[in-house]
């Protein structure tokens, strides 16, 4: 009997899920997340505090929403690079080990197996990121008064920008090795996160790195867009709708890039 | 009815030539013998009848259906000649998976399982994790995900590699018992007396093409076993 292409997705991103918390890579990204989370709890200690300089009061609140959204981003473009590192080989790996072609074997779609894949991938970055997002967004809450509504939003940019990179990274893993993938990875998401702040903060871009800016994923761009209100004293540059919804077009282009190339190949000899 | 057909069907992988012109038929219920030199195109062809590649010219049909259309692997069971089972799983964690992913009722897995485990006399190593297991075990591992879900089509690559005398004499038994309830069997094997005693048909495959098929016994000459039958064959 054929049962219905979920149940399957769900065995398999599950089975996926447990393949990536079992990666050398994963007690790194622990480390790395407590450290993250003492510098966050660092950060947003002082913005409880009044500062003077020259005898003079300085807006904290504005001072946070500065500091706040500067490591919302880094955090979001951070959860990005993870999304993508963790995806260089979790579809691309059971391939080459052959124990997707058992599971390949039965009646599941090869749409099921390569979004499930992606999924399981997924699941360790985006926890990441939501952990040290909403960390960094409520204790400037809580310390400072920031207001949460724009983290929302953001914790939403960063989900759809690393969906993006997972899956446009699952993608280059079918045809690169996983060294190569990573380095395309880290190289991309920087320049499009460059070309991003550089354009947002008032700098014109022209040719191929404005047509990026323009027409590219929106990685940073959407981020700190949907941080803007906590950053008002700069005109941030930029339709957030345009921007989120460009975000959208952007994963669902690589989400269906992945489903039709991974039909089209053909599994290892 | 067909289990399994091939019609004209060629594949190349880059410059070099791995099936030309194969026309095979599996009609349901039989057990047919692939037979042939490395590099002849055995596991090609399965890869093409599970949909693994394409072939660049001609028609697969895996129980009527195109071979990309999961509905097309449903009551198959495989056993590929390269057998990779995820290390880190238990033995009865992968069986499991794959009882429900061939398409078993959650409450009729756990007796699946048992069976199958039971059948290929893995049940005492249910618990132990696949990394720890002998390629012997393993192998009888791949058996048991192969005969989950009571497959009406099985698909065996070099099944029996890796396999003790005993093992390989009890994977016949496997696959005469997996016939008797109505099984179709393709058997991919270098190992010719295993498929004399498993197989009612056997075809000869030599450069990418069919050399020869048929019964057995129409294919061996008076005085002459398989051995010498396929030799002949491929030789010329």
């Amino acid at each position: 009997m054929m049962r219905p292409p979920t149940r399957a997705f769900r065995l398999l991103a599950f089975e996926a899920l447990h393949d990536g918390v079992r990666r050398r890579i994963v007690p790194v990204i622990v480390a790395i997340s407590v450290i993250s989370l003492l510098a966050i709890d660092n950060c947003t200690g002082c913005a409880s505090s009044s500062i003077t300089v020259n005898g003079e009061a300085v807006d904290v609140g504005a001072a946070a929403g500065w500091g706040g959204a500067l490591m919302f981003v880094v955090l979001g473009l951070w959860t990005m690079v993870l999304a993508g590192v963790l995806a260089s080989d979790h579809l691309a790996q059971p391939l080459a080990d052959g124990t997707a072609a058992l599971i390949l074997a039965r009646p599941v779609g090869r749409s099921a197996y390569a979004l499930a894949r992606l999924a399981g991938s997924l699941v360790i970055s985006l926890a990441t990121g939501a952990l040290l997002l909403s960390a960094t967004a409520l204790l400037l809450h809580a310390r400072a008064g920031v207001p949460l509504g724009p983290a929302v939003w953001g914790l939403a940019a960063c989900a759809l920008g690393a969906l993006c990179v997972g899956a446009f990274a699952t993608i280059a893993s079918l045809v690169l090795p996983q060294i190569a993938t990573t380095l395309l990875v880290l190289v991309a998401v920087a320049w499009i996160a460059s070309v991003n702040l550089l354009t947002q903060f008032g700098a014109t871009l022209e040719g191929f790195h404005g047509a990026v800016d323009r027409f590219g994923p929106p990685l940073a761009s959407a981020l700190v867009l949907a941080l803007s209100p906590w950053i008002e004293s700069v005109d941030v540059k930029g339709a957030p709708i345009a921007v989120g919804l460009r975000l959208v077009v952007w994963a669902g282009i690589g989400v269906a890039l992945l489903v039709v190339g991974f039909r089209r190949i053909e599994l290892g000899r | 009815m067909l289990a399994l057909e091939l019609l004209a069907v060629s594949k190349r992988y880059g410059a070099r030539r791995a099936l030309a012109g194969v026309d095979l038929a599996v009609p349901a219920g039989s057990a047919l013998g692939l037979l042939g030199p490395n590099g002849a195109g055995k596991t090609t062809t399965l890869r093409l009848l599970l949909g693994f590649a394409r072939a660049d010219e001609g028609s697969v049909r895996l129980r009527g259906l195109e071979p990309s259309e999961p509905a097309s692997r449903i009551g198959v069971g495989y056993l590929p000649e390269r057998l990779a089972l995820p290390g880190r799983m238990t033995v009865r964690g992968c069986l499991r998976l794959h009882g429900a992913l061939a398409g078993l009722e959650n409450d009729e897995i756990d007796g699946e399982v048992a069976a199958v485990l039971r059948q290929t006399g893995i049940a005492d190593r249910a618990e132990d994790r696949i990394a720890g297991l002998s390629k012997g075990l393993a192998q009888r591992v791949g058996f048991a995900q192969a005969f989950l879900a009571r497959p009406d089509l099985l698909l065996l690559d070099e099944p029996t590699s890796g396999l003790d005398p005993i093992g390989v004499r009890d994977a016949r038994d496997w696959i005469a018992t997996a016939r008797e309830s109505g099984c179709t069997v393709l058997v991919s094997s270098h190992v010719l007396s295993e498929v004399e005693r498993t197989c009612d048909r056997v075809a000869i495959m030599h450069e990418g093409r069919i050399a020869a098929s048929g019964a057995i016994h129409e294919l061996v000459r008076p005085g002459e076993d398989l051995e010498a039958a396929f030799v002949r064959v491929v030789r010329g």
